[in-house]
C-alpha cells in the first residue's frame, strides 16, 4: 500500500476534530485517507493510518462505524476499516483491518520481545531439569520428546537449538493484531501477538505471549484473564479469571473459574477449572473440574482428575522435586493422594489416598485402592468398566479443534500395541506371580505395591480376553478394508504387512502412538542435523501418525506368528478362523461384562436417595424419570448393536476364510 | 459334593475375602447390597470359589450370580 503524509487542510481537519500531534509530519496515510472518523486523538511517534470510512458490519447500521476516536496512539501502523476507541494507550503495535479495540487501559509493545515464545517453563520436576520452551506452534509430541529424552543429551540439545531458532525468528517481528480480531474493556496488553478473530473481552492482564487464532478457530479471552509469559493456541478459551503464568494453552483447550496455573502445559483438549496445575504436563484431553484439587509436577493424557487431588513429594529434602506419570486414560478418585514419584499404569483408577512409591505401568486397566494403609492393585479390571468404555467413545467426539491445521496428533484407539505390549507383560508377571503363590500368602509385593494372591490368574484371563481382542480386531480391519470385489483366493497376500512385522515397544508420545523404533529414527536424525527445522520434525511425527495402522498391522503379524507359528498370511484358514472367533466370543464377552456394570447404575443401590418424600414405589418412577431405564439407555442399546454387528461382521469374515486354500 | 456343603463353603470363602463374621452371612444374602462387595471384591470372590473348588468359571456368567445360593447352584454346575 502507497502512504502519503498529511496534507495541510486534513491536519487542520485533525486538529478541529480535536486530534493533537507534536509532529503531524511522522503521520503517514493512504491514498483514500479521511479525517472524518479520527477524533479526539492523540498521535505520537511513527504512524501509519488506512482507510476508516462506513460501519464495521457493512450494511448494518447498528454495527460500530471504522475509525479512531478518543485515544491515545503512538508508532503504530493501523490498517484499514478498524473501530478503535477510548484507548488510553495504544503504541508499538501493528493492527490489521477489521480490527475493533475498545475501551482498553493500554495496548503496548516494545522492541526485543519473543511474545512469549521461548519461554521456559520447567514441567514434570519443578525444580528443573525438564525445561520446556514454548513457542506458538508447539505440538504435545514436540513437547514430549524435548522434555522425557533428557537420557540422550545430544538429542535433547538439538531439540532446544531447533526451538531456540524458530523463537528467534519470533523475536524481529513488531507485535501485531491481526484482523478479525475483537478487544475491549480490559485494562494491559503488553507485548502480546494477537491472533486472528480473537475475542479478548474484560481480562485484566496479559503479557509477554502469542494468541494463536483464526476463523475457524478462534480464541476467546474472558474476564478477569490475568497471563504472563504464554501463548494460547487456536480454538481454546480461557475465561473466568484464571491466572496463568509460564503456561502453554494448546488448541481447543478451556480454562476458567480461577484456574491457577504456573510452569504448566495444557495440550489439545484439556479443561480446567477452579483448580491449581503446578509443573503439570498435561497432555491431550487432561481434565480437571473440581476445587481443591492441585495437579503437581505429573504427566497425564486423557486424565481425569477428581475433586481434591492432590499429589505431593512427602520429604521436602533436596528440594521440591517430582515425578509422576499417570499414562493415558488414568483417572484419580476424590481425594486421592498420590505419593510422588510414582508411575500409574494406562487407563487405571487412583482410589483412595497413597503414602508409598509405586509403579503398575505394567498393569493397564488396572485399580489402584487403598487398604489397611497400603496400596493395593486390582489389574485389568477397569477393562470391563462402562467408565472406559465411555470415556473411550467420548474422547474423538469432543475433539473441540477446529481450526483446519490440528498441531497435536492423537491415536484414540483403546486397544493398540502399546496397550496389547503391556498386557503381554502384565500377564507374564501374573503368571510368575502365580507360580510362587501358594494358599498361605495372600499378598504379592510388586514394584512398591500390594496384589492379592486371589487376582493372579482371574486378572491374567481378563488381560488374555484383551488380546484376544485385539488381535481378532485387527485382523478383522485387515480383511474388511480389502477392496470389494477382492478375490478370495489372494486375501493372503492382502495379510501381508507392507513393513517388515516386528513386535518391538512402543510408545505413547502424548497421545501419539509409536513403535520406539519409529521414534529412534527421529531421534537420530534430529542429532546428526538431517532434521533441521521444527517444520522438518513437524512432518516427520505426522508420516507416524498417518502410518499407525501399518506399524500396528506389523506388530500384530509379529505376535500372531509368535503364538500361532506362522504369520498371518501363512496360516492355514483354520488358524485365521480361529483368531476370528476369538475376537467375536471375547468381544461379545466383554460388551456384556460393561453391560453387567452399566446395569449396577439402575440397581436399588443406585435408587439411594430417590423419591424423596415417598414410597419404594414412588422412588422408583422418580429414578425412571431423572435417569432412565437401563433397556433405554442409548449406551446399552448401542453396545448391544455393536454386539451383533461385531457377530455379523465375524461370520461373514469366517465364511469368506472358510473359502481360502 | 452336596448343596449344603457347597454353601457352607462358599460362605466361608465369602466370610475371608470380605473380612465379615461368617454368621452374618445367609443363604439369600447379597453379596453386595447385603454383604457390602465392592466391584473388585465381586472378583475377588469369584477367584476364591475358583481356587476353594478347584474350578474354572466363565467370568461373563460368574458376574451375574447375586447371592450365596445362586453361587452355590452356579458352582455346582462346575462341579457336577
Amino acid at each position: 500500500m502507497k502512504f502519503r503524509h498529511l496534507t495541510n487542510e486534513e491536519i487542520h481537519e485533525l486538529t478541529a476534530h480535536g486530534c493533537f500531534s507534536e509532529n503531524w509530519d511522522q503521520i503517514m496515510v493512504c491514498e483514500d485517507f479521511s479525517t472524518v472518523n479520527i477524533r479526539n486523538t492523540h498521535f505520537e511517534g511513527n504512524i501509519k493510518l488506512g482507510s476508516y470510512s462506513g460501519r464495521m458490519e457493512p450494511g448494518n447500521p447498528a454495527s460500530r462505524p471504522c475509525g479512531i476516536f478518543n485515544s491515545s496512539i503512538a508508532d503504530c501502523e493501523i490498517g484499514d476499516h478498524v473501530h478503535i476507541s477510548d484507548v488510553r494507550n495504544l503504541s508499538g503495535y501493528n493492527v490489521e483491518g477489521d480490527v475493533e479495540i475498545i475501551n482498553i487501559g493500554s495496548v503496548m509493545a516494545g522492541n526485543g520481545s519473543s511474545f512469549g515464545n521461548g519461554t521456559e517453563i520447567e514441567v514434570v520436576n519443578e525444580g528443573g531439569g525438564r525445561e520446556l520452551p514454548i513457542y506458538d506452534r508447539l505440538s504435545a509430541q514436540i513437547a514430549y520428546l524435548t522434555v522425557f529424552y533428557r537420557h540422550d543429551p545430544l538429542f535433547t540439545k538439538n531439540m532446544l537449538g531447533l526451538i531456540g531458532h524458530y523463537c528467534a525468528s519470533k523475536r524481529t517481528g513488531k507485535a501485531v493484531i491481526k484482523s478479525g480480531a475483537r478487544i475491549s474493556n480490559t485494562l494491559v496488553i503488553r507485548n502480546v501477538c494477537i491472533g486472528n478473530c480473537t475475542i479478548i473481552s474484560g481480562a485484566s492482564l496479559l503479557e509477554e505471549g502469542t494468541i494463536i487464532s483464526c476463523r475457524e478457530a478462534p480464541v476467546k479471552i474472558g474476564t478477569g484473564v490475568m497471563a504472563r509469559k504464554f501463548i494460547i493456541q487456536s480454538g481454546s478459551e480461557v475465561d473466568g479469571g484464571a491466572i496463568l503464568e509460564k503456561t502453554f494453552v494448546g488448541q481447543g483447550v478451556k480454562m476458567g473459574k480461577q484456574f491457577s496455573s504456573e510452569n504448566s502445559a495444557f495440550f489439545a483438549n484439556c479443561e480446567a477449572f477452579h483448580g491449581e496445575a503446578c509443573s503439570l504436563f498435561a497432555g491431550p484431553y487432561s481434565v480437571t473440574h473440581h476445587k481443591s484439587t492441585l495437579l503437581i509436577a505429573s504427566c497425564t493424557s486423557f486424565f481425569n482428575a477428581g475433586s481434591g487431588t492432590n499429589q505431593s513429594n512427602h520429604m521436602y529434602k533436596l528440594g521440591p522435586v517430582h515425578q509422576g506419570i499417570l499414562e493415558r486414560g488414568s483417572k484419580t478418585g476424590s481425594f486421592s493422594y498420590l505419593l510422588l514419584p510414582g508411575h500409574i499404569g494406562a487407563y487405571s483408577v487412583v482410589v483412595g489416598k497413597h503414602y508409598s512409591n509405586f509403579d503398575t505401568s505394567d498393569f493397564p486397566f488396572s485399580y489402584i485402592t487403598e487398604g489397611k494403609g497400603r496400596s493395593e492393585l486390582t489389574p485389568a479390571m477397569n477393562l470391563f468398566t462402562v467408565g472406559t468404555r465411555r470415556d473411550a467413545d467420548k474422547w474423538p467426539a469432543r475433539d473441540r479443534r477446529t481450526d483446519p491445521e490440528k498441531l497435536d496428533l492423537i491415536h484414540f484407539n483403546l486397544l493398540n500395541p502399546y496397550i496389547a505390549g503391556k498386557i503381554i507383560t502384565g500377564m507374564a508377571l501374573l503368571s510368575d506371580l502365580s507360580e510362587k503363590a501358594t494358599g498361605k500368602q495372600d499378598y504379592f509385593h510388586h514394584k512398591g505395591i500390594y496384589i492379592h494372591r486371589l487376582l493372579l490368574k482371574t486378572t491374567r484371563k481378563y488381560y488374555e480376553m484383551a488380546l484376544k481382542i485385539f488381535l481378532g480386531q485387527e485382523l478383522a480391519r485387515r480383511i474388511m478394508t480389502a477392496e470389494p470385489g477382492f478375490p478370495v483366493a489372494e486375501i493372503r497376500n492382502w495379510l501381508k504387512s507392507e513393513l517388515v512385522p516386528d513386535r518391538g515397544k512402543w510408545v505413547d508420545l502424548a497421545g501419539l502412538l509409536s513403535p520406539v523404533s519409529a521414534v529412534n529414527g527421529i531421534t537420530e536424525a534430529v542429532k546428526s542435523g538431517e532434521i533441521s527445522s521444527t517444520e522438518e520434525l513437524e512432518k516427520r511425527l505426522a508420516s507416524i501418525y498417518k502410518n499407525y495402522l501399518s506399524f500396528s498391522w506389523s506388530w500384530c503379524s509379529a505376535v500372531i506368528r509368535d503364538q500361532e507359528g506362522s504369520l498371518p498370511e501363512d496360516l492355514p484358514a483354520c488358524g485365521l478362523i480361529k483368531i476370528i472367533e476369538d475376537w467375536k466370543s471375547n468381544a461379545v464377552k466383554l460388551n456384556s461384562m460393561i453391560l453387567k456394570d452399566a446395569e449396577k447404575e439402575f440397581d436399588q443401590g443406585s435408587r439411594i436417595g430417590y423419591g424423596i418424600d415417598g414410597d419404594q414405589a414412588a422412588r422408583d418412577e422418580d429414578f425412571s424419570s431423572v435417569r432412565g431405564e437401563y433397556e433405554r439407555n442409548k449406551f446399552v442399546a448401542g453396545l448391544r448393536k455393536e454386539s451383533e454387528e461385531i457377530e455379523g461382521q465375524a461370520d461373514k469374515m469366517i465364511s469368506l476364510l472358510k473359502g481360502i486354500s | 459334593m452336596d448343596k449344603e456343603e457347597i454353601k457352607k463353603r462358599v460362605k466361608k470363602v465369602t466370610a475371608k475375602v470380605l473380612e465379615i463374621d461368617e454368621s452374618e452371612i445367609s443363604d439369600n444374602s447379597n453379596f453386595s447390597f447385603d454383604l457390602g462387595a465392592s466391584s473388585m471384591q465381586s472378583i475377588m470372590l469369584v477367584a476364591g470359589f475358583q481356587e476353594e473348588f478347584n474350578v474354572e468359571m466363565d467370568e461373563q456368567r460368574s458376574l451375574d450370580v447375586q447371592t450365596v445360593s445362586e453361587a452355590a447352584d452356579f458352582i455346582s454346575t462346575y462341579i457336577s
